[in-house]
């Protein structure tokens, strides 16, 4: 594992511990060029996308306030398309060569975290799967910088 | 590198003559993805036009009769149709920081940090309202640089980097038009596709070249099967077909791969090229080394091999990676166009360059010695300084049309809205109106863009405004019938007094940094509320904002403010613009097209030129209105102006037969 690539990667995003934690633990990362790292991050950010998918279903499942209800299901369709066209689009713009796309795509992953966050005008249920989600787009954004 | 999902690989039994990967398949269960995976097998395109108007019936029948939220995925690349028909009151408007904290690319354009920004429930009313009647767009999804623009044999020619399966980035191709006017434009068969190892990964940007025997030389870059970036040569199959539908590509291809120090992913977009007195052709491509954007120069005489001459064309260090770059002559004298290759003592040569870091499109003037292959700005204290445009405006190309021997500038308007809002309406960016570009000989230090004249051919009914008077602080509606497609040529004059009257200030002003239209000055803003509804809730001020400087002199500035265009938190609110010069005895004179979700400026005959994408939730169909206002807090205003409806383009595919 090249930790010294890691680090100097790393210092370069917003959140240095967030960036290292994840990729020091990942063992993609030991045969990983700079692309190879925003790969990484981006299947984490989908792992994380898809995690918080699954929680909302469930959540939905319950017994919920109007608000509450009508808050996660927009969380859904902003996830969605987290998961159906920021992800797809990071990876195919870093596979093939044209990162700005992937900057932009992982950018646009952590406004609608930050979206899905706004749509609950009182307590949300996903505050902290959130702000996981927004952390790991800016610092997968950066690296893709 | 990643290994690739599963659920993707049944791309790779596609049908080779359309080998397009699909990237955009993504649905979380398996089964209902191998179902698609069959329908595909069909002649696909048949197969993605049944299932997605299937869908669309069925996804609108649910909206009208269930009336709840619900969302279909529709996984064989198309668009996402979450047909939403939500209760939920629209979020309260809140304050929206001001100017972009730096660092925060121009990309990340909809939301400024620290500020919450919740997604609006868009309707479908709402939505295909967006879509814009006589820009160039294709039917759906995603577009992005124009490419290969020219005139042949009586047609005009637009290729255009299109995804075929999403309303976001990826699978990139060429899609293909042609008109007879560069207005009402006929969509053609996709012109090249990634099919070979040279291009696997991505058809990208390029310029058609010209030949004086008649050949048609296109130079593109091509993403190779290891993400190299290449220079591919290709040319039109039947050069006696007008239509130019179908494309060969070289069978030497690459004929240029990156040379030694330059990243094998900073070498893109070749220009269109331009022939000196030496006998050879000369292209230019944009590239970088460490952060000083550069610009290549290559030699050719058969397009398939290449010298790469010592120079660079131009280098500005800390700019970043140089794209889409363009070099072109413009007449110091004549009022028109010149051929790419044209020189002399009465030419000018433009650079122009698409800066990656801040996705804006730079120029400046200056002169080139071709006997030294050397381009001297005439200003070279600072290496790029203009903006062709101060909104949204990039990866810009120009080409020569012999046909009527002018300059034509193309230039790619990515939208401004959330990108889930982009998703649901299923398409993603328009062209602009094509533009002339010519030396601006009165001032001799900046370029005049304006829309090209046939765009006045779509004029329908007008109405014209003799002298109104708009006092200091009021707002005058305009009595136009409908107001979103629209001509509009507006002529402003202060009164002598205020403007000798008023105090110098030593603060400097910024549009963007400005508190908008609401900020009051002693001589602005002034200028028009377009795309506004009756209760101005929702208004689009376009104004001049005139300073005195401590030095007493007056200087205009000209911006667009969108910090109230719409209701919606979700989409861009920033105040574009910049200062534009005005000389002694001009008028205040400004020219808009306002087509839907796109408003395009043209201050001082296009001294200074502004495109703004608008979103409104309001102020749609028959409830748009125009204004003129007048914010200034001593200034009277006297305005007269003429107002066009303007009609639709009808853009449509070709049908053979009707077309030609």
């Amino acid at each position: 594992m090249d930790v010294r690539l890691i680090e100097q990667t790393c210092k370069q995003t917003p959140l240095y511990d967030v960036c290292v934690s994840i990729l020091k633990s990942d063992s993609r990362s030991s045969k990983a060029d700079v692309t190879g790292l925003a790969l990484i991050m981006v299947d984490v950010l989908k792992a994380k996308a898809t995690g918080t998918t699954n929680y909302i279903k469930t959540l939905l499942r319950g017994n919920l306030k109007g608000d509450v209800r009508r808050g996660l299901s927009s969380c859904a369709d902003l996830y969605n398309t987290v998961l159906e066209a920021d992800i797809p689009v990071a990876i195919e713009a870093l596979q093939k060569g044209d990162p700005k796309f992937a900057e932009q795509a992982a950018n646009d992953a952590g406004i609608e975290a930050r979206s899905c966050e706004s749509s609950f005008s009182g307590h949300s249920p996903l505050t902290e799967s959130n702000k996981s989600v927004q952390d790991v787009s800016s610092v997968a954004a950066a690296i893709v910088r | 590198m990643l290994e690739s999902d599963p659920s993707r690989d049944f791309s790779k039994h596609e049908d080779p003559s359309i080998a397009v990967p699909c990237s955009y398949i993504p649905l979380p269960d398996g089964p209902h993805t191998r179902e698609l995976a069959s329908a595909r097998r069909m002649p696909p395109k048949r197969a993605i036009f049944k299932v997605f108007s299937g869908v669309l019936i069925l996804a609108l029948v649910f909206a009208i009769i269930i009336g709840g939220r619900n969302s279909d995925v529709h996984a064989n690349g198309n668009a996402l149709l979450a047909t939403s028909t939500s209760s939920m009151a629209s979020e309260p408007l809140r304050p929206v920081s001001r100017g972009v904290s730096a660092g925060v690319s121009e990309k990340a354009n909809h939301v400024f940090s620290g500020v919450e920004v919740a997604s609006f429930p868009w309707n479908n009313t709402m939505l295909s309202w967006q879509r814009t009647a006589y820009h160039f767009q294709p039917e759906k999804n995603w577009m992005n640089d124009p490419n290969g623009p020219m005139f042949y044999k009586g047609w005009y020619h637009f290729f255009y980097q299109y995804n075929p399966h999403g309303p976001v980035w990826g699978d990139i191709v060429w899609g293909h038009a042609a008109s007879k006017d560069l207005i009402h434009w006929l969509h053609l068969p996709l012109a090249m596709v990634p099919d070979q190892w040279y291009d696997l990964n991505g058809v990208w940007t390029g310029s058609a070249t010209l030949l004086p025997d008649g050949r048609i030389i296109m130079l593109y870059t091509g993403s190779t099967n290891e993400s190299v970036q290449v220079q591919n040569l290709a040319y039109p199959a039947n050069l006696s077909d007008p239509l130019l539908v179908n494309w060969d590509k070289y069978s030497g291809n690459p004929v240029l791969r990156p040379p030694p120090g330059i990243d094998s992913k900073d070498f893109r977009d070749p220009t269109t090229a331009w022939y000196t007195s030496d006998g050879k052709w000369n292209i230019a491509i944009g590239s970088k080394v460490n952060k000083t954007g550069i610009t290549l120069i290559y030699h050719t005489e058969d397009f398939k091999s290449y010298e790469l001459l010592d120079g660079l064309l131009h280098a500005v260090p800390g700019t970043g990676m140089w794209e889409c770059v363009d070099f072109y002559p413009v007449s110091k004298t004549s009022g028109k166009g010149l051929d790419t290759s044209a020189n002399g003592p009465e030419v000018k040569h433009v650079f122009k360059t698409s800066l990656d870091n801040d996705k804006n499109d730079y120029y400046a003037i200056g002169t080139y010695d071709e006997k030294s292959g050397r381009w001297v700005p005439d200003n070279p204290k600072i290496g790029i300084e203009l903006r062709y445009d101060y909104g949204i405006f990039y990866a810009s190309k120009s080409f020569y049309d012999l046909h009527k021997g002018r300059r034509v500038l193309w230039g790619w308007i990515h939208e401004s809205d959330s990108e889930i809002a982009d998703v649901k309406k299923g398409w993603a960016s328009v062209q602009s109106i094509p533009r002339t570009v010519l030396l601006d000989t009165k001032t001799g230090t900046n370029l005049l863009q304006w829309p090209v004249e046939e765009v006045d051919n779509l004029r329908l009914t007008s109405r014209e405004f003799e002298r109104v008077e708009v006092k200091a602080g009021s707002v005058v509606p305009l009595d136009i019938d409908a107001a979103t497609q629209l001509d509009i040529f507006a002529e402003f004059e202060l009164d002598k007094e205020a403007l000798e009257m008023t105090a110098q200030t030593n603060v400097e002003f910024s549009c963007s940094t400005s508190g908008g239209a609401a900020e009051r000055g002693a001589l602005g803003p002034f200028g028009l509320l377009v795309l506004a509804d009756d209760s101005l809730s929702e208004q689009t001020p376009v104004y001049f904002f005139i300073a005195k400087g401590i030095d007493g002199n007056l200087k205009t500035f000209f911006c667009a403010d969108q910090t109230r265009s719409s209701e919606a938190t979700d989409v861009n609110k920033q105040i574009y613009g910049s200062s534009v010069p005005v000389l002694k005895d001009e008028k205040l004179s400004v020219r808009l097209l306002v087509d839907h979700s796109i408003v395009e400026i043209f201050a001082q005959g296009g001294r200074t030129c502004i495109t703004s994408r608008v979103y409104p939730t309001k102020a749609i169909y028959g409830a748009a209105r125009l204004f003129l206002f007048n914010n200034a807090t001593e200034a009277t205003v006297t305005s007269s102006l003429k107002i066009w409806q303007m009609n639709s383009a009808f853009i449509r595919p070709f049908q053979p037969g009707q077309d030609a």
